[in-house]
């Protein structure tokens, strides 16, 4: 398949299975599977593509000369991972979806989304970045509303109209962008020739804070985490809100570099509120699906901070950050998405001694926790160490608060851990049946792996990372 | 040697998850993995120590961040072998002896696979070559402590005391990854030596490095079980006692004091070693006050841990590397001796912890009760044993120096004094007089010689011989023989204190324990008593500060305002449209008089519109 | 060769003669068909005072095929006779070159409208037809009012609009808009239309308020354009406010409705005030391709979603929302139809909806009004409040109590293919518009 297939095939594929199948579908779990596991093996054939520097040309659909509204799919190094990072999230999402409810419906949607999101991260016109930006939030929709937890149906309008009311202003500023640089295209655009960069600046950022988020756009997802069914708050934290983190990087940070630069403090002292703010409010929670959905907002404010240093490590730090708590924070919500299905309660004082019942979820959850709160030999501590050493050195000896955040995150998890999982087996535990699908276990353990694996080895990682930040190398670190 | 250094570290890791499948397998397969790669661990270690001469200096670069790289290395030199030779010998009795102590836990693959990946840990920390490695290290051990602490997680006791470990020891760790932060932008570098030689050659600015060196500090004080991080390592022994004699008696205690040594030059310039002092002098005496009075015995060797760490601590802070270090090894055999040799007591006796229900138990178990007589005299300061030498060293380098040498010097010597009474105290109780409670004294069981007794006797005369060996001991951890420090009448006073306090303790509590049982119902003793017994309510103080203040207060008003403020404008706006559109609704009646009123108002605006627009 | 206007006039009078005949529907299907083939070959031939622009031709196939759809929907004979009635007055209003055709056609558009909605069967429809003749006679009125003045400061019915004007030809040239912003419910000549669309017919209400407005909005933009953006000072500011006003107060009013055709009346007004964004935005180059893609994606979403409540009313007897609850898995390809269209109508790309706002209020950025567009965005966001609200009951919500049986609706559903095939089509491919 050609790169604009592998966008709109997805649609087609999903319009079809939702018409011709009903209910339980083996044929919609597996072309939900085969599709994602081609397309990981496209994004990943995508790296012996790509030239040294810039981006590779994957085609031009759709033009439209005069409006500068052409359907340009271009990868460079960041598309390039995020993609590959999106079809692995994808592929095990779909193995924790095993033995979900209307599966023919909820496959096609999933597809669905599938195809827009490749779509957003090769498209390098503003208009389609903002078309496939807007249609993930459709089959997100549905997806929380129809099979989400008890106030389905709040979260998901709140979400959709929160982020939907945020992209408004991304679309001003992009029409600002292309009314004073001629171009749709963001390969072409240059903060010079922008006549207020300044106003296009805070619409964009405030609208990419919302879907990161940042502090104090972040409501819309604690609701929209805690409702959703537990794959697709996988795919809200690991790939939604990536989306803002990669706009961020992208349009944000690379496109206005200067009025990022004059701006940064904003960047970096709201990253701090959101990281402190959220471990605070993980620390006083006693939902555990919200409690993770928080610890996964304060860890976007790490990514943030990073974001904020402005340079070729902080960069590096935060793309390997964003990979890094989307393996995390899976697993922490698929299995407390587990106990609440099993246990029919979302409080932890229903829950303890789970280990008892379940100890290979219950290590993989304390796995998963352990990265969380940056542990060395996971993803968490590479991650932290690299956003801790990149803002040291951008920002000064004061970033060390940095390292305060990780404190709380030991205080949330580790107390969360002993309620749920370690203890004396409550009442509900006991009368509790901990059996998973087969499929479902294969992903956690899967995440599990990946958390240790790049944890030990981050380098295999950051030889890709860096390559996607390397014109920061010439200019010594900053810019 | 860099192939079998290697070796050793990956060795425990792969190990750990060995252990734990072959123990799925079979039960005992898990024990007979975990003795056999122990004893190789240790064998490795020997080939290592009899075929040093000059460090082994392993450098990786562990992953590069944009254009920095961020460092993985291995040093081990002599003072990393010395603590290689504690955790993995001592690592090895001490898997040897849970073969009978976990005899008849069905959990046992995961316990060996823990005690293995925490000797891992200390192997990696003790020869790390950066900070890099070493805070790898030290979390690795970090974890293991809390996994095995709360072993058994199924029971309330160990699950909270897992979590008040992690917590401590994590409160301090955050120091110390703050400290790689500050040391990678002050110095551009990781590595341990290279900032040892650049403090010494003054290239970095000194108030940083003395932030630097507190903030290691606390790290170490977390890690160490010192004033005022300690209370978790009362609780840990909730845990096997194999895992407190392992890690919360021999090793991983110890690794605060080695990170204080390692970086021993930086402290030195940094003059940051009075804070040392000053902060193990406060816990040496409130770990020797407390241990005196607890009832538990387990507790009291913890007490005797804190207090004795503190003791290293002080040698350090007094500015001998010497005495420190010895002190830390001679502790780590004797410590691990007295641990394991209450382990035995504890599991013949139905794993009841509580001294006052044992007594005379010397008749059951002699030979445990001779080896834990060695511990404890090594314990106390009486030479020959090795305990003797550090102490004197440690006592009579806060006396020579000017500025340890009023408070801090006198906390140091009541502390080393009074060991003498809680240990004494401890061993009377134990295997002295007659049983209390003959009930449990009935169900005593011999332990076995080989699995439990030989490693005791083991230690005991390890300690004993290593009496004789201090020389090299001092040698192999300062690089060189100090000049013998002696201050006058001191080792006199000190044996008399110790005598007539071992006297005293004697009579009390074998003799006349009515009167002791007098005296303690006394409400001042009674009041004294209780401030001991709580380890001066160091935990009611911080469970009360972060239940009340962090998350009680800071926590709760967070929350509070997120939820009336931030996601309540949020939600609000339902309610905000609600309301506009019942204004707006105002302006639609439906009628179609007001329809057609409203088509004429707006013609009529429109011209005043055109008007105020100057076109008529 | 013959023109568009021509054969769909021959066709309408014909019809009468076949009322009540089962011929009636393919024979006006085959007038739609052939007026689609002449306009779509031919350039035409123009009656005098008209003539045919390509943005224009364009959009004149895409009405004729909406009538089609409507009338592959209509089972009401003297319905299927009035649609091709106001197909030939749009295509007069479409073709007007001069003043004189202009109105006229605006006048004929707009009496057909009022005869249409005339069938009055139930006291309700009664309720809405009055209410859209009074208010019709009034801005009729207006309108004429405007000619007046625009006739005594010395302009001429027979050429197009003058550009360069006198203070009397200005002001007849605002009263004549206000008189025509009537049928485009724009605020303060909004108030008829929440009424009339939501009572009378759904299929009567899919003619007005997709069709009628859109072919008003586009033939007034081509009539007006010039005037206005050589007035913009004078008339931006009047602009500005009553769009925004319009698009707020529609889409406030929208919220909470129980009453999904009503919630549908008040968005059309809310539309209308996008629509009248182009007006604002004439400066821009791009306002044209605004106005027609707006229109376009208006057209096919608007007359789609009234069309969906009219299947529902006839065969589910579904008129409220709670009543809607679960109802995709009682007719699941009806509720995807009615999803596309309101995700169209809220906005959401991929579908014409999106593009025609995108392009709308790309034009105003680039007239320097980009708080005007963040405005209207920001409403538009709003406005998914309620279209997601629909689909939330549809999808999200258990059955409700009423038990449905499964009904055959073969034709309307074909109709309703039609439509969103448009939306999506021209959701997609934007050179159709943009390359004419």
């Amino acid at each position: 398949m050609s790169a604009i297939e592998i966008i709109f095939f997805p649609f087609v594929l999903a319009l079809g299975l939702s018409l011709f199948f009903r209910g339980e579908s083996n044929v919609s779990k597996f072309a939900a599977l085969g599709l994602f596991s081609y397309m990981l093996s496209f994004s990943l054939s995508l790296f012996e593509q790509l030239p040294e520097e810039g981006y590779l040309l994957l085609g031009e659909f759709l033009k439209v000369e005069r409006f500068d509204f052409v359907l340009r799919l271009q990868v460079d190094m960041l598309s390039t991972i995020m993609l590959t990072l999106t079809s692995v999230l994808l592929i095990l999402v779909a193995l924790s979806s095993w033995s979900m409810k209307n599966q023919a419906l909820y496959f096609s949607l999933l597809i669905m989304f599938s195809g827009a999101i490749f779509g957003l991260f090769m498209s390098t016109n503003l208009l389609w970045f903002f078309i496939f930006w807007e249609l993930t939030l459709v089959p997100m929709y549905f997806l929380v509303g129809v099979w989400g937890a008890e106030r389905r149906i709040f979260a998901a309008v709140k979400f959709f109209l929160y982020t939907h009311f945020a992209s408004m202003l991304i679309l001003v500023a992009f029409f600002l962008i292309y009314k004073e640089s001629g171009a749709f295209d963001f390969t072409l655009v240059r903060e010079s020739m922008l006549l207020s960069p300044v106003l296009i600046w805070w619409l964009l950022f405030i609208g990419f804070a919302v879907k990161m988020p940042i502090f104090p756009f972040h409501t819309w997802l604690p609701d929209a985490h805690v409702q959703a069914p537990a794959p697709i708050s996988v795919l809200l934290a690991g790939v939604l809100l990536k989306m803002g983190a990669y706009a961020m990087i992208r349009l944000v940070i690379l496109l206005l570099p200067e009025t990022s630069q004059q701006y940064a403090w904003v960047i970096l002292t709201l990253g701090l509120i959101t990281m402190f703010y959220a471990a605070f409010m993980a620390i006083y929670e006693t939902h555990l699906k919200k409690m993770v959905a928080y610890s996964s907002i304060s860890h976007m404010g790490l990514v943030v901070i990073a974001i904020s240093t402005m340079s070729y490590a902080g960069l590096s730090a935060a793309l390997y950050e964003m990979i890094g708590h989307a393996f995390i924070i899976a697993p922490l919500f698929l299995i407390a998405g587990f106990f609440h299905h099993k246990t029919g309660s979302w409080e932890m004082r229903d829950m303890g001694g789970i280990m008892q019942k379940a100890p290979y979820i219950s290590a993989i959850f304390v796995l998963a926790g352990l990265g969380a709160l940056g542990l060395p030999g996971t993803m968490g501590f590479v991650g932290e160490l690299s956003i801790l050493i990149s803002a040291v050195k951008s920002f000064g000896l004061w970033m060390i608060v940095v390292a305060l955040g990780s404190m709380l995150g030991a205080g949330y998890i580790i107390w969360t851990l002993r309620r749920v999982i370690y203890g004396e087996m409550s009442e509900v535990v006991k009368a509790t049946n901990f059996k998973m699908n087969m499929m479902e276990f294969l992903a956690l353990a899967i995440f599990a792996l990946f958390i240790i694996l790049f944890g030990i080895m981050p380098n295999t990682l950051f030889e890709y990372i860096n390559p996607a930040f390397s014109q920061f190398s010439s200019l010594g670190g900053a810019l | 040697m860099n192939s079998l250094a290697l070796t050793l570290l990956i060795l425990p890791m792969t190990g750990s998850l060995l252990a734990f499948i072959l123990g799925k397998i079979d039960k005992r397969y898990a024990f007979w993995s975990a003795e056999f790669l122990g004893l190789a661990l240790f064998l490795i270690t020997l080939k290592l120590y009899s075929s040093y001469s000059e460090p082994i200096d392993i450098a990786f670069t562990w992953f590069t961040l944009g254009s920095l790289s961020i460092p993985f290395g291995i040093y081990i030199d002599e003072l990393s072998l010395v603590m290689l030779l504690i955790a993995t010998g001592l690592g090895f009795l001490d898997i040897h002896f849970a073969h009978d102590y976990m005899a008849d836990d069905p959990h046992q693959p995961r316990y060996y696979a823990k005690v293995l990946f925490f000797i891992g840990g200390m192997i990696l920390l003790v020869s790390a070559k950066d900070m890099v490695s070493l805070f790898m290290g030290w979390e690795f051990m970090g974890l293991a402590s809390y996994l095995l602490i709360s072993f058994w997680h199924q029971q309330k006791a160990p699950a909270d005391a897992g979590v008040s470990a992690f917590l401590f020891t994590r409160f301090g760790d955050i120091f110390l990854f703050a400290a790689i932060g500050m040391l990678f932008y002050l110095t551009g570098t990781l590595d341990l030596m290279s900032l040892n030689s650049m403090a010494t050659a003054g290239d970095i600015d000194k108030d940083m490095m003395y932030l630097v060196a507190v903030f290691i500090f606390i790290a170490a004080i977390g890690k160490s079980g010192q004033f005022p991080l300690f209370p978790w390592l009362m609780r840990a022994m909730e845990g096997p006692t194999t895992v407190s004699a392992l890690i919360h008696g021999a090793t991983m205690v110890n690794s605060g004091i080695y990170i204080v040594a390692r970086l021993f030059d930086f402290y030195v310039a940094a003059e940051a070693l009075l804070v040392v002092a000053a902060f193990g002098a406060i816990s040496a005496f409130i770990g020797a006050t407390s241990a005196l009075v607890q009832s538990e015995l387990k507790k009291v060797l913890a007490y005797s841990t804190m207090s004795h760490l503190s003791l290293a601590f002080i040698g350090l802070g007094a500015g001998s590397l010497a005495a420190g270090m010895t002190h830390l090894v001679n502790h780590a055999l004797f410590k691990a001796l007295l641990f394991l040799g209450a382990g035995a007591i504890i599991m013949s006796a139905s794993h009841v912890k509580d001294m006052w229900r044992f007594g005379g138990y010397s008749k059951k178990m002699l030979f445990v009760s001779i080896a834990m007589a060695f511990g404890a005299l090594s314990l106390s300061g009486i030479p020959p044993f090795s305990g003797f030498y550090s102490k004197d060293a440690i006592i009579a380098t806060t006396l020579l120096n000017s500025e340890t040498s009023g408070l801090i010097s006198s906390l140091t010597l009541i502390a080393g004094v009074l060991s003498v009474a809680y240990i004494s105290r401890l061993w009377l109780l134990t295997f002295a007089g007659e049983n209390r409670d003959s009930e449990l004294f009935a169900k005593v069981k011999k332990p076995s010689f080989f699995w439990i007794t030989l490693p005791l006797l083991v230690m005991a005369f390890a300690t004993f011989a290593m009496g004789f060996m201090q020389e090299g001991i001092i040698e192999m951890v300062s690089g060189s023989v100090a000049e013998e420090e002696h201050v006058n009448g001191l080792l006199f006073g000190l044996l008399s204190a110790i005598a007539l306090l071992a006297i005293i303790v004697y009579y009390y509590y074998v003799k006349r324990l009515d009167i002791t049982k007098k005296i303690a119902s006394q409400p001042l003793m009674k009041a004294i008593h209780k401030l001991l017994f709580n380890g001066y309510f160091v935990e009611f103080f911080i469970h009360y500060f972060v239940k009340n203040v962090v998350v009680g207060s800071f926590a709760k008003t967070i929350h509070w305002i997120d939820k009336n403020i931030v996601d309540a404008t949020v939600n609000g706006s339902k309610e905000f449209a609600r309301v506009v559109k019942g204004y707006l609704m105002k302006t639609h009646s439906g009628q179609t008089s007001d329809n057609s009123g409203t088509m004429i108002l707006g013609v009529l605006l429109l011209l005043v519109a055109v008007l105020v627009g100057g076109v008529l | 060769m013959i023109s568009a206007f021509t054969l769909l006039f021959a066709f309408a009078l014909m019809s009468i003669a076949l009322h009540r005949s089962i011929f009636l529907k393919p024979f006006a299907l085959l007038g739609i068909g052939l007026a689609f083939y002449a306009s779509y070959l031919t350039q035409g031939i123009a009656l005098s005072g008209f003539s045919l622009e390509e943005n224009i031709r364009l959009f004149e196939l895409i009405v004729l095929v909406v009538l089609f759809a409507l009338v592959l929907h209509e089972e009401d004979d003297i319905t299927i006779t009035q649609i091709l009635f106001i197909g030939t007055s749009s295509m007069l209003l479409l073709e007007s070159q001069t003043l004189l055709s202009f109105i006229l056609s605006f006048e004929s558009l707009s009496l057909i409208s009022v005869i249409l909605v005339t069938q009055i069967k139930t006291k309700e429809q009664a309720d809405g037809a009055i209410k859209m003749f009074i208010a019709g006679s009034l801005a009729t009125g207006i309108l004429f009012l405007g000619v007046a003045f625009y006739l005594i400061g010395g302009g001429s019915l027979l050429t197009p609009l003058a550009q360069e004007t006198n203070s009397f030809e200005t002001l007849g040239i605002l009263l004549m808009l206000g008189g025509l912003f009537y049928k485009l419910t724009i605020i303060p000549f909004h108030s008829w239309a929440v009424d009339s669309y939501a009572l009378v017919r759904h299929s009567h209400a899919a003619l007005l308020s997709g069709l009628a407005k859109t072919v008003v909005a586009i033939a007034v933009f081509k009539v007006f354009a010039p005037f206005l953006m050589l007035h913009s000072d004078l008339t931006n500011p009047i602009l500005i406010t009553v769009a925004l006003l319009t698009m707020t107060l529609g889409n406030f009013l929208a919220l909470f409705r129980k009453n999904i055709a009503l919630m549908l009346s008040y968005s059309s007004i809310a539309h209308a005030g996008y629509l009248l964004l182009a007006f604002v935005a004439v400066k821009s180059e791009f306002a044209k391709d605004g106005i027609l893609y707006i229109s376009i994606a208006y057209i096919f979403m608007q007359s789609a979603a009234f069309l969906v409540l009219d299947i529902l009313k006839k065969h589910y007897a579904i008129s409220r929302l709670e009543e809607l609850k679960g109802f995709a898995s009682q007719n699941a390809i009806l509720a995807f139809m009615f999803t596309i269209q309101l995700f169209s109508l809220a906005g959401i790309p991929l579908l014409a909806g999106f593009l025609g706002k995108a392009v709308v209020f790309y034009a105003v950025v680039d007239a320097g009004l980009w708080w005007v567009a963040l405005i209207a965005l920001l409403n538009s966001a709003l406005s998914v409040g309620y279209y997601a609200w629909v689909v939330k009951g549809m999808y999200f919500d258990s059955f409700s109590a009423k038990e449905m049986a499964f009904v055959e609706i073969k034709l309307p559903m074909s109709a309703q293919f039609i439509l969103a095939v448009g939306t999506l089509y021209f959701g997609i491919f934007a050179s159709t518009v943009f390359g004419v």
